[in-house]
C-alpha cells in the first residue's frame, strides 16, 4: 500500500468557488459569534463580497482551460462565462434580499421560521424588525452550488452540486415573513419534488457507472465512442436528463415551477429563476456535450420533444394564469424550452453556433427575469405583495415609471426587437436552423406569439384599464432593489441594442475542455 | 449468482420507491420513498463497483449516504415547520396552491 | 450636400424630439404638442432635403451609411433609399406635420369619475413611431428592416390602446398579435436566409445586395417568400388577413390612423417590391396568380364591406383594404408600368386615404359619433368641410384630375397585357369605390338634416329622441372635441341646454384649413403633373422589375391623361 495521494488542485483556478463557499462559511460563522443587531449589514456586505468577487475573478480567469481537482472540475470557457452569468445574477438576488425600505417590517424574510405559522409568538415576530439573517449564507451556498454545477466535469461532483445548490434553495422556498403558510408548502413541495427528481440523476448515474465503469464525463465520452450506446448507458442518460431537467423546469418536469414560484418570499424567486437556469442549462449543456457530444442520436430527439413540450405548456397554460407570479413561471417554462433549441444547435464536436447561443440566452434571459420579478415586490397591498392580474390595473396611473419598466422587460420576455430578449431568441433559434431543425424554431415563433399574448395582457392591464379604487400601492424602492433594477433594465437594453460584445465573450468561450 | 439478480432488485426497490412518491399521500411517507429509492442506487453502484472492478461505486455510495442524510435534516425540518403549524404532514392538506 | 447623413438624421431627430417630449412633465402638454409640430416639421425639411441630395439617375441605393452593428450576427447598421423609398420617406415627411395638427386639440377619450389624463404621451409616441418609420424604408440589411418592422409595433399599440375608442384595448391587442405573428413568421425566413448566404457565401450576411445575389434552390424560395409573405400580407393587408385592420382604422385616434394606413401599412406592400420579388424571384414568379387571387379578391370583397359600413372610419379602413389589392394587383403582375403605378399608389393613397381619415375625423369631432346615420345636411353648414370632404372622397375613388387617378390607370393599364382577367375583374371594383364613397359623402353632407345637425336647428331639448337611441354614440376614435360625451345616454347628454352650443356645426377653423391645405394641394398637383414622381422611382422600379427577369421595356412610363381618357370611372 502505497501513501494515499492528494489530488493536485489548482487554486487559482478554483478562485471563484473558493470566494463564494468562503464567504458562505464565514456568514455561518458570523451568525454564531455577532450580536444580531449587527448582522444584517455585516451578512449582506460579506455575500456581495463573495459574489461580487466571484465575478472578478471569473474575469480574470477568462481564457483558462484545465482541468483540475483529479479531472473531477473543469475550468473552461462556458464554465467560466457561466459562473460569472451566475454570480452576477447571485449579487443581485442578494440586493433583493435585502431590501429594508419596502416591506413595514423591513424584510421580507420571516424574523423567526422556526415559530410556527399563525402562532402567538409569530404574531408578535411579525411587526417585529428581527429577520432571519440565515438567508445570506443559504444564498452563498446555493450560488457557489450553482456554479460548481456548471464547471462539474464528474457526474458525481455533478451530483454533490446539484444538492448544494438545491438543499439552501428549498429552504429559502419556506421563509417568506408575509403568507407563512403558502412558502412553507411551496418548500415541502419544491423539497419533496426536488428530492424526488435527485434520486432519477442517481439512478442515472449508477446505471452510466455501470454501462462504462467510470463517472468522468471525459471516460464517458470515450466509452460512447468505443462501444456505442449499450441500452444501459441510454437509459442513464435519459434518467440523468430527467434529473437535470427538473432543475431547469423543463415541461413535462415542470409541475412544481409555478406553486414554488408562486409560493416562495419574490427575491427568491427571482434568484430561482434566474440563477437556477443558469446553472441547470451548464450543467445540461456539459453533460450532452462533453459526455454524449459523439451519441446524439440518442439524445437530440429526446430533447426535441422537450422543448416542443416546454414551448407548448409553458405558453398555452400561462394564458390561464391570473397570478402575475404564476405567469411569470410559466413563461419561464416556455424560456427553457426556447433554451433547448439553443441547445438543438449545438452540432457535433465543437462546429455549431448552439453553445454560443444559449449561453448568451441564459444571460439574457436571467438578467430579464431578475428584473421583472424584482419590480413585482414593489406592488404591494396591506398583505404584502400584490401579484393578482387584476390588482395590476391601471397601475400606470398610479406609478408611470414601473409600468414602464414592467412593459419594457415584458415586451424582452416576449422578444422584441431592441430588447435583449429578441438578440438571445435569434442567436437560438440560428443555431436551430442551422443545425436543420425547421420544425422545432416554427414551433418556437408560434409559441412566442402566443406568450406574448399574455405579457401584453399584463401591459394592457397597466396601460389601458382604470385602477381599482382599493388597488396596491407602489413601494419606493431602497438603494438595493433600485440598483438591481437600474442593472437589470439597463442590461436588457443594452443587450438588445448593442449586443456585440457579450455576443463576441459567449462565442470566444464556447468550448469545452473534456 | 449474476449480478443481474442485484440489479432487478435494485430496479423493483427503485420502482416501489418511485410508485411510492407519486401514490401515497403522507409526506413523511413521500420523503421515506425517496430514501427507498436512494438506497436502491447504493444497492446499484455497489453492485457495478463489483462486477466493473472498480472502487468509485463504493466511494460514491458512501457520497450518496452523506447527502441524503443532509437531505433529511432539511426535508424534516421542513416538515416539521409545516406540521407544526397545521398538525398534519398530509399532502393533500397541503393545497394552498393550486392554479 | 451629399456627405451629409440625412438618413441618419431622419431617424435620430424624431427619436430625440419622442425623448424629449417622453420627458416633459405631463403638464407641460402645450409645449409637447408644440415641439411635436417643430421636430415633425424640421423631419419635413430633411425628407426634402434628402431628395435634392438624390440622384435619380445615379445608382440604386444612395445616401447610404453603413456601420457593422452586431458583428457575431453579420448585421451592419445600413441605410440607404432607392426612388422607391425615398418617395414613402417624403409622404413621412408630409403626413406627420399634418397628423400634428389635425390631432392638436385632441383629448383621449374622457373615463367617468376620473381626471383628464394628458396627451404628453401621444406626441412621444408619435414621434417615435415617426422615426422607425423612416427607418424600416430606409434599412438595406434585412435584420435592421426587420428590427425596425417589429419595434413599429410598439408605439402604434400605444397610440390605439392609450388614445383609441371605447373598443380600444381590443383593436391594439388584435392588431399587435396579428402583427407580432406575421413578423415572427418572417423572423424564420430571415434566419433562413442568413443561413442560406452563409452556406453559399462562406459568411452570413443581412445585405440586402449581397442577398439579391443568391441562387436559392426554387423549393427554399418558396418556404422563406411563404415567410416573408405573410407578413406582408398581414401588413399590408391582403384579404385573409385583413381582419384587424377595420378594428384598428375604426378605433385609433384619427392621427394614428392616418399613419397606419397612410404609411405603416405600406411597409408591407412595399416589402413585396423590396424584399419578395428581388430576393426570391422564381417563388414570386411562381406564386404571383395565388397573390393576385387575394389582391382581387381583396379590391371586390373589401369593397362590398365598405359598401354596407355604417361607421365611417371602419368605411375608409375597407376602401384602404380595396385601395391595397390594388397595390398588390400592379406590383405581381410584373410589369414596369403597373409596378411604378403601385409605387405612386402607395404614396398616393397615403395623401388621398389621409386626407379622407382627417376628413371625417373633423366631422365626427363635430358630431361626436362616427356612425354615418347620426349625419345629414352638413353641406349646408359647412361648405368648406364639405368641399374637402367630396375632393378626399373623389381622389379616393381615383376620379381623373386627383392624383390617386395616375396610379390606377398605370396599374390597370401596366397588367392588362400580363393578366387581362384578373384585371377585369379589378376595375369592377372601380364602380363599386363610387358608390361606396358617394353614398357616404351623400348622406353626410346632403339630404335634409338629421342627427347633430337636428339639434342645431331645433334648438335644445326639443328633437325626437328615437331618432338618436339606437346610435352608437361611442365617442369617435377619441378625437371628439365634446368630452363629456363618453358618459351618460346619448339622448340625455344632447338634451342638456349647454349641448346647443358646442355641437352647432363650425365650417373649418383655421387651423383645420391649414391641416387639409396641403394634402389638397398635393392631390390636385400629383394629379395633373406625376411625372417628378414617376421620374423618382422608375429606375428603382425597373431595377426591381430585372431582378426578376422582366425586361424594364426601356423607357419611362409617361403619365396618362390626366383629364380623362381611361374613362376608367
Amino acid at each position: 500500500m502505497g501513501a494515499i495521494e492528494a489530488p493536485d488542485l489548482s487554486y487559482a483556478a478554483l478562485a471563484p468557488l473558493l470566494f463564494v463557499f468562503g464567504a458562505a462559511c464565514v456568514g455561518v460563522l458570523v451568525e454564531a459569534f455577532t450580536p444580531r443587531s449587527v448582522r444584517h449589514p455585516v451578512q449582506v456586505t460579506i455575500a456581495l463580497v463573495g459574489t461580487i468577487g466571484a465575478f472578478v475573478a471569473t474575469l480574470l480567469l477568462a481564457g483558462t482551460e484545465e482541468v483540475t481537482a483529479a479531472g473531477a472540475l473543469a475550468v473552461d470557457g462556458p464554465a467560466l462565462f457561466l459562473q460569472g452569468t451566475i454570480a452576477i445574477l447571485g449579487a443581485l438576488s442578494v440586493l433583493l434580499f435585502s431590501e429594508r425600505a419596502l416591506d413595514p417590517a423591513r424584510s421580507a424574510f420571516v424574523a423567526a421560521a422556526a415559530v410556527p405559522a399563525g402562532s402567538v409568538r409569530d404574531r408578535e415576530l411579525a411587526t417585529s424588525e428581527r429577520v432571519q439573517t440565515e438567508v445570506y449564507p443559504l444564498a452563498t451556498f446555493a450560488i457557489g452550488g450553482m456554479m460548481l454545477f456548471t464547471a462539474a466535469n464528474d457526474l458525481l461532483l455533478m451530483f454533490v452540486a446539484l444538492e448544494v445548490l438545491s438543499l439552501p434553495l428549498y429552504l429559502l422556498s419556506g421563509l417568506a415573513r408575509r403568507r407563512r403558510l403558502l412558502s412553507q408548502e411551496a418548500a415541502v413541495k419544491y423539497f419533496l419534488l426536488g428530492a424526488f427528481a435527485s434520486a432519477f440523476f442517481l439512478y442515472g448515474l449508477a446505471l452510466v457507472y455501470g454501462a462504462t465503469g467510470s463517472v468522468r464525463l471525459s471516460d464517458v465520452r470515450v466509452a460512447v465512442v468505443t462501444e456505442g450506446g449499450s441500452a444501459l448507458m441510454v437509459i442513464g442518460l435519459g434518467l440523468l436528463v430527467v434529473g437535470l431537467m427538473f432543475k431547469a423546469s423543463v415541461a413535462p418536469f415542470h409541475s412544481w415551477t409555478p406553486d414554488v414560484y408562486q409560493g416562495a418570499p419574490t427575491a427568491v424567486t427571482a434568484f430561482m429563476a434566474a440563477a437556477t437556469k443558469v446553472a441547470a442549462f451548464g450543467a445540461v449543456l456539459r453533460l450532452l456535450y462533453v459526455a454524449f457530444g459523439t451519441a446524439d442520436w440518442t439524445w437530440r430527439p429526446l430533447v426535441y420533444a422537450l422543448a416542443i413540450a416546454s414551448m407548448v405548456v409553458g405558453a398555452v397554460l400561462g394564458l390561464t394564469q391570473t397570478d402575475v407570479k404564476r405567469m411569470l413561471a410559466y413563461s419561464s417554462i416556455a424560456h427553457a424550452g426556447f433554451l433547448l433549441t439553443g441547445v438543438i444547435g449545438l452540432g457535433p464536436d465543437g462546429t455549431g453556433y448552439g453553445l454560443a447561443a444559449t449561453m448568451f440566452y441564459l444571460v439574457t434571459y436571467g438578467l430579464t427575469t431578475l428584473g421583472a420579478f424584482g419590480l413585482l415586490t414593489l406592488v404591494r397591498d396591506g398583505d404584502g405583495e400584490a401579484t393578482h392580474l387584476s390588482q395590476w390595473a391601471g397601475l400606470a396611473q398610479r406609478s408611470p415609471l414601473v409600468a414602464a419598466l414592467m412593459s419594457f422587460f415584458l415586451l424582452a420576455l416576449a422578444g422584441i426587437p431592441l430588447t435583449s430578449g429578441f438578440t438571445g431568441k435569434f442567436a437560438v433559434f440560428r443555431a436551430a436552423i442551422e443545425a436543420g431543425a425547421w420544425p422545432l424554431v416554427v414551433t418556437a415563433l408560434v409559441a412566442s406569439a402566443i406568450a406574448a399574448f399574455f405579457y401584453l395582457r399584463v401591459v394592457v392591464l397597466m396601460y389601458f384599464s382604470d385602477p381599482a379604487p382599493d388597488g396596491p400601492t407602489v413601494g419606493v424602492p431602497g438603494l438595493p432593489t433600485t440598483i438591481v433594477l437600474a442593472v437589470t433594465a439597463a442590461a436588457t437594453l443594452v443587450l438588445g441594442v448593442l449586443p456585440g460584445a457579450v455576443l463576441e465573450l459567449a462565442e470566444s468561450a464556447a468550448v469545452f475542455v473534456g | 449468482m449474476t449480478i443481474t439478480n442485484y440489479l432487478v432488485l435494485a430496479a423493483i426497490l427503485f420502482t416501489i420507491g418511485a410508485v411510492g412518491v407519486l401514490v401515497r399521500r403522507n409526506a413523511i411517507v413521500v420523503f421515506m420513498c425517496i430514501e427507498l429509492m436512494l438506497n436502491s442506487v447504493n444497492l446499484t453502484l455497489i453492485t457495478f463497483a463489483r462486477s466493473t472492478g472498480t472502487v468509485e461505486g463504493q466511494v460514491i455510495a458512501l457520497f450518496v449516504m452523506v447527502v441524503a442524510a443532509a437531505e433529511v435534516v432539511i426535508g424534516l425540518a421542513i416538515i416539521m415547520s409545516i406540521y407544526r403549524t397545521r398538525r398534519s404532514a398530509s399532502v393533500d392538506d397541503v393545497n394552498l396552491l393550486k392554479y | 450636400m451629399t456627405d451629409v447623413p440625412w438618413l441618419v438624421l431622419m431617424i435620430v431627430v424624431p427619436a430625440v424630439g419622442a425623448a424629449v417630449v417622453a420627458a416633459l412633465p405631463a403638464a407641460r402638454e402645450a409645449l409637447a404638442r408644440q415641439l411635436a409640430l417643430a421636430v415633425s416639421l424640421l423631419v419635413l425639411l430633411l425628407a426634402v432635403l434628402t431628395t435634392v441630395a438624390f440622384d435619380p439617375g445615379g445608382e440604386r441605393f444612395q445616401l447610404t451609411t453603413s456601420v457593422a452593428w452586431i458583428p457575431d450576427f453579420g448585421v451592419d447598421f445600413a441605410l440607404g433609399v432607392d426612388g422607391i423609398a425615398l418617395s414613402m420617406l417624403l409622404l413621412i415627411g408630409v403626413l406627420v406635420p399634418v397628423v400634428v395638427g389635425a390631432s392638436w386639440r385632441d383629448t383621449p377619450l374622457p373615463r367617468p369619475g376620473r381626471p383628464a389624463r394628458s396627451m404628453t404621451a401621444f406626441w412621444a409616441w408619435l414621434l417615435l413611431l415617426e422615426s422607425l418609420m423612416v427607418g424600416v424604408f430606409a434599412a438595406t440589411d434585412v435584420f435592421l428592416f426587420y428590427v425596425f418592422f417589429e419595434a413599429m409595433l410598439v408605439p402604434m399599440y400605444f397610440l390605439i390602446g392609450s388614445f383609441g375608442g371605447e373598443n380600444r384595448q381590443y383593436a391594439a391587442v388584435k392588431f399587435f398579435l396579428y402583427s407580432l405573428l406575421g413578423g415572427l413568421v418572417m423572423l424564420a425566413s430571415v434566419i433562413g436566409l442568413y443561413v442560406v448566404s452563409n452556406s453559399q457565401l462562406g459568411e452570413g450576411t443581412f445585405a440586402f445586395d449581397a442577398l439579391r445575389q443568391l441562387e436559392i434552390d426554387p423549393n427554399v424560395q418558396k418556404l422563406l417568400f411563404a415567410g416573408f409573405f405573410l407578413a406582408f400580407a398581414i401588413k399590408a393587408p391582403l384579404v385573409p388577413f385583413h381582419t384587424w385592420l377595420p378594428d384598428s382604422g375604426a378605433e385609433a385616434p384619427i392621427g394614428g390612423a392616418v399613419l397606419l394606413v397612410g404609411v405603416l401599412d405600406k411597409v408591407g406592400t412595399f416589402g413585396f417590391l423590396r424584399y419578395c420579388l428581388p430576393l426570391f424571384p422564381d417563388a414570386s414568379r411562381d406564386l404571383a396568380p395565388w397573390v393576385l387571387v387575394l389582391a382581387v379578391a381583396g379590391i371586390i370583397y373589401a369593397a362590398l364591406l365598405a359598401v354596407g359600413q355604417s361607421d365611417m372610419k371602419r368605411l375608409v379602413s375597407y376602401t384602404s383594404i380595396a385601395h391595397f389589392g390594388f397595390i398588390a394587383l400592379g406590383i405581381f403582375a410584373f410589369t414596369t408600368e403597373a409596378a411604378t403605378g403601385a409605387v405612386l399608389y402607395m404614396v398616393n393613397h397615403g395623401i388621398a386615404t389621409g386626407l379622407l381619415f382627417i376628413v371625417v375625423g373633423m366631422v365626427i369631432a363635430r358630431g361626436g359619433s362616427r356612425q354615418i346615420r347620426d349625419y345629414g345636411g352638413l353641406a349646408a353648414k359647412a361648405p368648406l368641410l364639405a368641399g374637402v370632404f367630396l375632393l378626399a372622397g373623389l381622389a379616393s375613388l381615383a376620379l381623373p384630375g386627383t392624383n390617386s387617378f395616375v396610379s390606377e390607370f398605370l396599374v390597370l393599364i401596366g397588367a392588362f397585357p400580363t393578366r387581362p382577367v384578373f384585371t377585369i375583374i379589378a376595375t369592377v371594383g372601380i364602380v363599386l369605390a363610387a358608390l361606396y364613397v358617394l353614398l357616404m359623402y351623400q348622406r353626410v353632407m346632403h339630404g335634409p338634416p338629421r342627427g347633430v345637425l337636428l339639434v342645431d336647428e331645433d334648438g335644445a331639448g326639443d328633437h325626437d329622441p328615437a331618432d338618436h337611441g339606437a346610435g352608437d354614440h361611442g365617442a369617435g376614435g377619441g378625437a371628439t372635441a365634446v368630452p363629456e360625451r363618453g358618459a351618460g345616454g346619448a339622448t340625455a347628454v344632447l338634451e342638456a341646454p349647454a349641448r346647443a352650443r358646442v355641437l352647432a356645426v363650425r365650417d373649418l377653423s383655421g387651423r383645420e384649413i391649414a391641416v387639409v391645405t396641403p394634402l389638397v394641394a398635393l392631390i390636385l398637383v400629383l394629379g395633373v403633373y406625376p411625372q417628378p414622381l414617376i421620374d423618382l422611382v422608375s429606375p428603382a422600379v425597373e431595377a426591381t422589375m430585372s431582378d426578376i427577369g422582366v425586361d424594364p421595356g426601356g423607357s419611362t412610363p409617361a403619365a396618362p391623361g390626366s383629364t380623362g381618357t381611361g374613362g376608367t370611372d
